[in-house]
């Protein structure tokens, strides 16, 4: 949000006094044992989790575990959800048939599925996999089939008046003009195939990001657990920006 | 009035048939029965399954975690966002954090949640309000940041004070993005403790899932999970319902 | 009215539309032809089915009854001798200008050094040099619809069709870029069929207009524009031009009203319903 006029100075000076109030208040509620003492560890001992944390050779072999479960959840559930999408936003009746079933489907619980999936795919990275194909498959298909409904018809008009054939139709006039609802729903994809994908390790695996925060739980180490939650905020929230960053391009609002 | 009902015939004829084609399959054995069981028999262990694991009373337990949900988002997540709105620069430098939140994975906290609260109806409530705050503050705070300044200014002219202006112009203009907000917090609660409740195995409808799975009862399972996502459709079409019926004229 | 080797030929369109209220017939039994370098402008009121023409010509609508032929050869589809100018915003929001204008090359498989200099030329034909790597945002919108123009020229179409272009512009900016068609005209020889509902418009612009009664659209009246070649915008202010103005309308008014009673009736009718 751009405030022309506004300094970014006192914005930043709020957050960075918002910022250390709460470490200020953490700290204060841990060293008094107002709650039960594990429950609010000191940041001194959060602080060395995360050291802990990112120089263990192991732990990044579970994150590159996750990572490559979620990766893959995105690329098959991602295409076929685009797929999905094109094809349900281009023939009306396909879409008034079928579009209602997605759209009411989406907002369900999706990690219910797991024990179905376990029996499909085993209790290895496939079952976890096919957690995070489910949950992003519905954003991103739905996010395509709107996307491919608000493209201005004048410009498809363009196209074939300049006979241009199918598949360039498809690259040089469909696709860029869906680029941000695609970028959008692809978006909330990642967000979702990264819940189910971590939940489903939390449930049942021996590797990944999941295990590893729900094995801190079992064994009671609350300082590893913030810190698990803390890297994993960061990465998510960090990978969503850059998404938005890389799919919004130039800027070139519509004329 | 024929081609209205094509579409929706086109897709219950595909569901059925797929469900009929599925029943084939694994009469003839190319889907292991073991696995996927068969329809019929799962649409059997619906009356099972409703009457011996007191599915009602499950339901009441979720919907009474998710109308506790709701309320805490209500009060609190509207008052954030009011507070947001209220403070300028406070809403400069907490607006896109929230908004970053929104996309992080805040349900996988539930453990953390685990250790605070036990393994209780608090720790979903608690899980279901977390997870769902960020689009409840944010619509708040977009629903009041988009009064039409016109209707400010006519308050400026009869000089009413902050709080009549907050009252009686901005909080009734900003009603319907605020209903907006509070569907989607409902929603997302809703989904978010009933994974919950199977995850930790304990609650309403999502623990019946659990412990069907863990028993192995396949028909069983299959039809719970049915049933939730009937729950939670049906759940999603009337908040759709409610709200626009809340916002006449749009 | 034949000149010898028109190059667009329109023979007897009859073009149906089937809506809740029954059948609807858009334009019906309308011929004309268009010689080569000449400039035809097509004027009717609302409704009389001016754009059904254009997308009948263009190729982009089937199923009408009766022939168009460009060069003697039937228009079935997007016709290559064929260039359209649509009347809404069409230009390619996410891409510039320069790229906008290379696309018909693009499609055809023209190589990106030779097709960026050859919609160079064009973009400086409408008069948008230096604007070349603006995207179409950051320009007004008749600089769009130059860009439009550029982009359909670029492909050297033997005839230039255009759709009301110039309908979302005020009226100086219109009288502007009128200067600018008729230079470009000029300089390329360019045949050109113009849809427009604007008088002065068609008056400025055109070798011939072709009046339109309402719905259902037909050829009411030829009308040869006997003003000297070449022209500006300055026309405006002469006495033929106000002549030729004052005939036209004279044909228009008739079939406007027609048009205006057909729609208040419907109004009425819309009303009452609900």
């Amino acid at each position: 949000m751009r405030t022309p006029g506004l300094a970014a100075q006192p914005v930043m000076l709020l957050r960075a006094g918002l910022i250390a109030a709460a470490l200020a208040v953490w700290q204060a509620v841990s060293v008094s044992g107002l709650l039960f003492r594990d429950v609010v560890p000191s940041l001194g001992a959060i602080g060395g989790a995360l050291v802990r944390l990112l120089i263990d050779p192991g732990f990044y072999g579970h994150l590159g575990t996750s990572g490559l479960e979620i990766g893959l959840a995105l690329v098959i559930g991602g295409l076929s959800g685009l797929i999905a999408g094109l094809v349900l936003g281009a023939n009306r009746l396909l879409g008034k048939a079928f579009e209602p079933y997605l759209y009411y489907l989406g907002p369900t619980p999706k990690i219910i599925f797991f024990p179905v999936m376990i029996m499909w795919f085993g209790v290895g990275p496939g079952s976890k996999i096919a957690m995070g194909v489910i949950s992003c498959f519905f954003p991103i298909a739905l996010s395509t089939a709107a996307g491919m409904r608000q493209i201005d018809r004048v410009l498809i008009r363009v196209g074939r008046s300049f006979r241009a054939a199918a598949w360039q139709m498809v690259s040089k006039i469909y696709l860029p003009a869906m680029r941000e609802p695609i970028v959008n729903g692809v978006r909330l994809g990642l967000g979702v195939a990264v819940i189910g994908t971590l939940l489903a390790e939390t449930k049942l695996s021996n590797r990944g990001v999941g295990f590893l925060v729900i094995n801190s739980y079992s064994t009671f180490d609350m300082p590893r657990m913030y810190a698990l939650l803390i890297v994993v905020f960061v990465i998510a929230i960090g990978v969503n920006a850059l998404v938005g960053r890389l799919g919004a391009g130039r800027s070139y609002a519509k004329a | 009035m024929r081609a209205k009902l094509a579409p929706p015939a086109l897709g219950l004829a595909t569901l059925a048939l797929a469900i009929h084609d599925i029943q084939t399959l694994i009469e003839v054995g190319t889907i292991n029965r073991f696995v996927v069981p068969l329809p019929t028999q799962i649409a059997a262990s619906f009356g099972r399954v409703i009457v011996e694991e007191n599915v009602l009373g499950r339901f009441l337990l979720t919907a009474g975690e998710t109308l506790a949900a709701g309320v805490l988002l209500t009060v609190v997540g509207i008052g954030i966002g009011a507070l947001l709105y209220r403070f300028r620069l406070l809403r400069l430098a907490c607006e896109t954090w929230i908004a970053a939140l929104a996309s992080a994975p805040i349900v996988l906290m539930y453990p953390l949640f685990l250790v605070i609260f036990g393994r209780s109806a608090m720790t979903l409530v608690m899980m279901g309000f977390v997870a769902a705050l960020p689009p409840v503050i944010l619509k708040t705070i977009e629903g009041l940041a988009g009064t039409r300044r016109v209707l400010i200014d006519v308050g400026r002219s009869f000089k009413l004070t902050q709080a009549q202006q907050f009252r009686k112009i901005l909080f009734p203009a900003a009603l319907p993005s605020m209903f907006v907000g509070i569907r989607l917090g409902l929603i997302f609660a809703l989904i978010n403790i009933v994974g919950v409740e199977f995850l930790i195995n304990f609650g309403g409808l999502g623990q019946l899932i659990n412990e069907l799975a863990e028993r192995y009862d396949l028909p069983g399972t299959y039809a719970a999970i049915c049933f939730v996502v009937l729950v939670s459709v049906c759940f999603f079409a009337v908040t759709g319902w409610v709200e626009r019926w809340l916002r006449p004229g749009d | 009215m034949k000149v010898a080797g028109p190059i667009l030929v329109v023979e007897d369109i009859v073009k149906r539309f089937d809506t809740p209220d029954g059948a609807l017939t858009a334009i019906d039994q309308v011929s004309f032809d268009v010689a080569p370098g000449e400039f035809l402008a097509v004027i009717g009121p609302s409704g009389c089915g001016k754009s059904t023409l254009f997308n009948v010509i263009g190729g982009l609508v089937d199923g009408y009854e009766g022939r168009v032929s460009v060069a003697g050869e039937t228009v079935r589809g997007p016709h290559p001798a064929l260039g359209m100018v649509f009347q809404e915003e069409s230009t390619f929001p996410w891409r510039t200008v320069i790229e906008n204008v290379a696309f018909p090359l693009e499609i055809a498989g023209v190589a990106k050094a030779e097709r960026l200099e050859r919609a160079r030329h064009f973009v400086a034909l409408v008069g948008l040099a230096g604007f070349e790597r603006r995207y179409p945002a950051e320009l007004s919108g008749g600089m769009r619809q130059r860009v439009s123009m550029a982009r359909t020229l670029a492909s050297e179409p033997k005839i230039l069709l255009m759709d009301e272009p110039f309908a979302a512009l005020d009226e100086q900016t219109r009288l502007l870029l009128g200067d600018k068609v008729l230079q470009i005209q000029q300089e390329l020889k360019q045949t050109t069929l113009l849809i427009t509902h604007n008088i002065t418009e068609a008056v400025q612009l055109s070798d011939r207009i072709l009046v339109m009664t309402y719905r259902p659209g037909r050829v009411k009246r030829v009308v040869p524009i006997d003003l000297p070649r070449p022209r500006t915008s300055e026309i405006v202010s002469s006495d033929a031009f106000g002549h030729y103005v004052a005939q036209i309308w004279n044909d228009l008014r008739e079939e406007a009203t027609r048009g205006m009673r057909d729609a208040e009736a419907h109004s009425l009718r819309a009303g009452a319903a609900s």
